[in-house]
């Protein structure tokens, strides 16, 4: 590259582009498409991979379900194909067992959280739209970030391999707890950590190729307050995952040592194990396991959502023709949210007995940090107002985007305060509070950034109708899923049972004296009906999967390089854009959002044209 | 297409990317070590007292150590200025310096620091009896050994006023708590009473297993052949394979633990029954590497395999005790394992020594034709790139800095 540095220094645009041209005729399709240092190209992969592990986990919480609400009965359709493939121990005549739904539960998180949306939201997304939206022509180091993409891969690999040896994949849910997690004899414990370090990896690497990125490649002009909100929030994610991953790697590395090397990290003194003494050293803490992962884990919850804030606030500017309200309160708030997020992680803790003035500490900072969370949220909502709101499918997701994720927020308070997360921990609420934030919150970015950016990636816009079908069936069917879960769990249903709580229900003869603590059949019968909408959210997403392959091909042809008509230096560049991204010199004249500016000949005003 | 400022800085950051890249790597590498240190803190802090068994460590070593890596740091500096000064054999003879240094602290820690740690053992004993009774017998013998007394002086007041617990309590007390003090004490009575000290040392010999193979039966139905069969026999060293598969019979006298397991194996594969018995048990005299409780109680039919060891309290061989396996309840070289402290020990050295061998390899790339290409094409970013590395390096050797003190001293 160097090597031509000195012609392309002084080339003019078309020049530039011919001598790119001449580089990339000596790529072979392997270069140019699957070990490409492209950042669309590694963007795009992200964001296939991502997908397909975002259906591929929903598909196996789908299966939970009926375990949930048919207890003991064969699944239909895919029980014999469980037995077929994982063995008639854990799936005998397709009828899940416990161990099974153990399995998929634990997978269910951690496919959905580390393999399905931080790749879409923050990989995918950042790698493709960063870029242009600076003003780069690629990301600062595109070896690192081809490197990235290939320890994701493989780490992929590592966790979908588990399925299939003995005894299954990881069993001690997403957060592996220990002692638990380093006394399950199976193995899948072991591929889920070594899986884990090579996924921590990639974020790793991607995380600094994103923050060298935007600190030293933007195009000239873009000063910090010109940066597109989506930008910023990709940076503050980044920071999260820079800083919060490794204790988690360090975590990762020492219940690794637990299970193979036979130290004991995570595992007390006198630890007995089927009534038998563990033959460890003991001397060990199962809350610095909780310590180590929730630092994490807390900053990782800001890294599912902010990069979905990012992609909303774009599609809200570009649809209501106006600037976002409060330019400067997001900036402000994202980066006051990246901080105080590396110090709320033992709200998570509260019944672990880890003393009250802890608890009081991190119940206190929990609330300081809805403040930044509620000021994004309220410009997002101000920015509506008085807009000539255009009705598209981004746009639609993008609007239910808000109140969804404002019901996932506003439910997080009462788990906030530790006297009423004592009632509320490990039950089904916690289960609604954080999918609100991530399922109808997160998801919807996603698909509202697909929908949205999809033109520029492939010059085609995906079919409207279809798009509709797709958000109105996921929003209705998202809503029936989850809203019961605050019930269930306010009536005290608890996570993890393989049984939907049967076991401790009014209805279950052997409880025939219990009134305290049992569930009553309305709330027993809500399993059913929970477990009937995520069947129909399941077929829902069918429209969206064909539309998004359909369109790549049959798809109206967009009419020029910016068809929805937006400010974002992304829309500079020809469609889909090349290697290299810009075919001309860009410069960068004002703010992101400037819609409707009073004079001006259009109602938008792109950020790269030059001031008169 | 061309990235801007891979060689120049830019001019309102005043980075180039990679030393961006290299710092934003090195503040996630800070996290790694610090969420290790902060877990260090919070296992010592949370240990039983008198468990934290650190004061074993070869101060002067890891002293070493750690001027071998300063060394290195200061080498890697001038590395880099004298290709700043377009001097290419200045720089490759600091270089060489930097990589033998690296070297020379990877073989002190890979070679002589952990392996010498794998040999050396605790064994903790079932009862308070049977440990008081033991460290009498161990220090009864340096008394009567007296013309040796004087060569570990910190055990004459044991050896002549015979109060075993006292100098005793003196050993143990300056491997967990570095000092005598009015705790360690109290610890130290704790541990003497309810007999969970260890006695640590080496393992000088031990009485093995020999055993005894027999054949009891073979199963027809097992899908082997008589030939197959009795050739796997055969290969046993059988002398009448035919007999031995239709009646039985000793197969293999008084041998080792590893062929009578290989042959119990591979005849298992072959449809016979196999039985094995101990014989009787032979002197060995060995220092073996990590020993566990497992493997000297494994029970071979119905007789441990281990059946004592000759433990040895020191290096002169005088204060030799035998252990009976029976009385041992858990036997554990000074391997992860051992104890929360040797867990943290390995991980953190570990992970550190892994940065180093990392380092040693980019070092030698950058020393190599295909590396050194780079700076007859671009001097500047040749020596940008070994800058970047310079910095790293230091990184690595101030994560020692910091180890040293809490891993050798504290």
């Amino acid at each position: 590259m160097s090597a031509t540095s000195e012609a392309a220094k002084t080339a003019e645009a078309i020049e530039e582009q011919h001598d790119e041209h001449h580089e990339h005729h000596e790529q072979s399709f392997w270069r140019t498409y699957i070990f490409s240092t492209d950042h669309k190209v590694i963007g795009m992969q992200y964001g296939f991979c991502g997908l397909a592990f975002l259906f591929f986990g929903f598909c196996l919480i789908a299966t939970m379900r009926w375990s949930m609400a048919y207890e003991g009965q064969a699944v239909p359709f895919v029980g014999p194909l469980l037995e077929a493939l994982l063995g008639n121990n854990v799936a005998r005549g397709g009828v899940m067992s416990a161990e099974l739904y153990n399995v998929f539960g634990a997978m269910h998180g951690t496919i959905m959280v580390f393999m399905g949306i931080v790749p879409v939201a923050f990989a995918a997304f950042g790698n493709y739209v960063v870029p242009l939206q600076i003003g780069a022509v690629d990301m600062a180091f595109p070896r690192v970030n081809m490197a990235s993409f290939w320890a994701f891969f493989l780490g992929c690999i590592i966790m979908t391999v588990s399925f299939f040896i003995p005894g299954g994949a990881a069993q001690a849910g997403w957060t592996s707890y220990s002692p638990l997690a380093s006394v399950i004899p199976t193995d899948g414990q072991t591929y889920w950590l070594i899986g884990m370090i090579m996924l921590i990896t990639s974020s790793l690497l991607g995380a600094v190729n994103f923050i060298a990125t935007i600190i030293n490649l933007r195009a000239p002009g873009m000063t910090w307050l010109r940066l597109p909100f989506f930008v910023w929030a990709q940076f503050i994610t980044a920071f999260l995952l820079l800083l919060a991953f490794p204790p988690l790697e360090a975590a990762g590395i020492m219940q690794l040592m637990d299970r193979v090397l036979e130290t004991s990290f995570f595992l007390p003194t006198g630890l007995v194990v089927g009534g038998q003494d563990v033959d460890v050293s003991g001397g060990g803490s199962p809350l610095l396991w909780q310590h180590l992962f929730w630092f994490l884990a807390h900053p990782e919850v800001y890294v599912l959502v902010l990069p979905g804030m990012g992609i909303v606030a774009e599609i809200i500017a570009n649809n209501t023709r106006k600037p976002i309200w409060g330019y400067k309160y997001l900036v402000g708030s994202v980066v006051v949210l990246g901080f105080l997020a590396f110090i709320v992680w033992a709200h998570h803790m509260y019944m672990t007995g880890m003393g009250t003035v802890i608890s009081a500490f991190f119940q206190t900072t929990t609330l300081i940090i809805s403040i930044p969370s509620i000021i994004i949220l309220t410009c997002l909502f101000i920015s509506l107002w008085g807009g000539s709101i255009r009705f598209n499918t981004p746009m639609l997701f993008a609007l239910a985007f808000l109140p969804m994720f404002g019901i996932g927020g506003l439910t997080g308070l009462p788990l906030g305060f530790n006297f009423s997360d004592v009632a509320l921990h490990d039950s089904y609420y916690v289960i609604a509070h954080f999918h609100y934030v991530v399922a109808p919150g997160t998801i919807f970015a996603i698909f509202a950034g697909v929908y949205y950016w999809f033109p520029k990636m492939t010059g085609r816009i995906m079919n409207e109708f279809w798009g509709r079908v797709h958000f109105w069936g996921s929003l209705i069917f998202m809503n029936l899923i989850f809203m019961p879960m605050f019930a269930q769990g306010m009536a005290g249903m608890s996570r993890r049972m393989s049984d939907g709580g049967a076991t401790y229900s009014l209805a279950n003869p052997d409880n025939a004296d219990i009134t305290v603590g049992a569930l009553g059949d309305t709330i027993m019968g809500l399993n059913v009906s929970i477990s009937a909408a995520a069947w129909a959210m399941l077929v829902v997403q069918l429209p969206f999967i064909v539309n998004l392959f359909w369109s790549v091909k049959h798809g109206e042809k967009v009419k020029s390089d910016n068809p929805w008509q937006a400010t974002t230096l992304e829309w500079e560049t020809p469609t889909p854009p090349p290697h290299g991204n810009f075919t001309k010199e860009i410069k960068v004249y004002r703010d992101p959002y400037e819609y409707s500016v009073p004079g001006a000949k259009e109602d938008f005003t792109p950020q790269a044209q030059p001031a008169k | 297409m061309e990235i801007p400022y891979t060689v120049k800085p830019r001019p309102d950051t005043g980075l180039y990317n990679a030393k961006l890249g290299i710092w934003l790597f090195l503040a996630s590498e800070v996290m790694l070590f610090g969420a290790l240190f902060s877990s260090y803190v919070l296992l010592r802090v949370g240990a039983e007292p008198g468990t934290w068994s650190m004061g074993l460590m070869d101060l002067f070593v890891g002293a070493g150590n750690t001027m071998v890596l300063i060394a290195s740091s200061m080498f890697v500096v001038l590395a880099w200025a004298e290709l700043k000064q377009g001097n290419l054999a200045g720089y490759k003879k600091w270089k060489w310096a930097t990589i033998a240094c690296a070297v020379l602290f990877l073989c002190v820690k890979w070679g002589y620091e952990w392996p010498s740690k794998f040999k050396h053992y605790d064994v903790w004993l079932n009862n308070a009896t049977v440990l008081h009774e033991k460290f009498d017998e161990g220090y009864h013998e340096v008394a009567s050994h007296g013309e040796h007394a004087d060569d570990e002086h910190e055990h004459g007041d044991a050896a002549h006023g015979g109060d075993v617990e006292k100098h005793v309590e003196k050993i143990y007390t300056t491997r967990f708590f570095k000092e005598r003090s009015e705790p360690s004490h109290a610890a130290f009575d704790d541990a003497w009473r309810n007999g969970t000290l260890a006695l640590s040392g080496h393992i000088n010999a031990y009485e093995e297993a020999q055993i005894d193979v027999r054949i009891t039966d073979w199963k027809a139905d097992a899908g082997v052949s008589e030939a197959d069969a009795e050739k796997a026999l055969a290969k046993q060293g059988a002398e009448d394979a035919a007999g031995l598969r239709l009646n039985g019979g000793l197969l293999l006298s008084k041998t080792g633990y590893d062929i009578a397991k290989r042959a119990e194996y591979a005849l298992g594969q072959a449809g016979f029954t196999v039985a094995l018995s101990v014989a009787g048990y032979e002197r060995v005299e060995a220092h073996p590497w990590m020993w566990r409780t497992k493997r000297v109680n494994e029970d071979i039919g119905g007789k441990p395999r281990v059946s004592s060891i000759v433990f040895g309290l020191d290096h002169s061989h005088h204060q030799e005790i035998t252990l009976d396996v029976g009385d041992i309840k858990r036997l554990s070289a000074y391997e992860p394992k051992h104890s929360t402290f040797f867990g943290i020990y390995y991980t953190i050295t570990g992970l550190h020594a892994a940065h180093v061998f990392g380092g040693i390899l980019i070092m030698l790339y950058n020393m190599l034709p295909i590396g050194l290409g780079l700076w007859h094409r671009d001097r500047e970013q040749f020596t940008n790139r070994i800058e970047t590395f310079g910095l790293f390096w230091h990184f690595v050797d101030l994560v020692w800095i910091f180890l040293f003190p809490i891993l050798y001293i504290l």
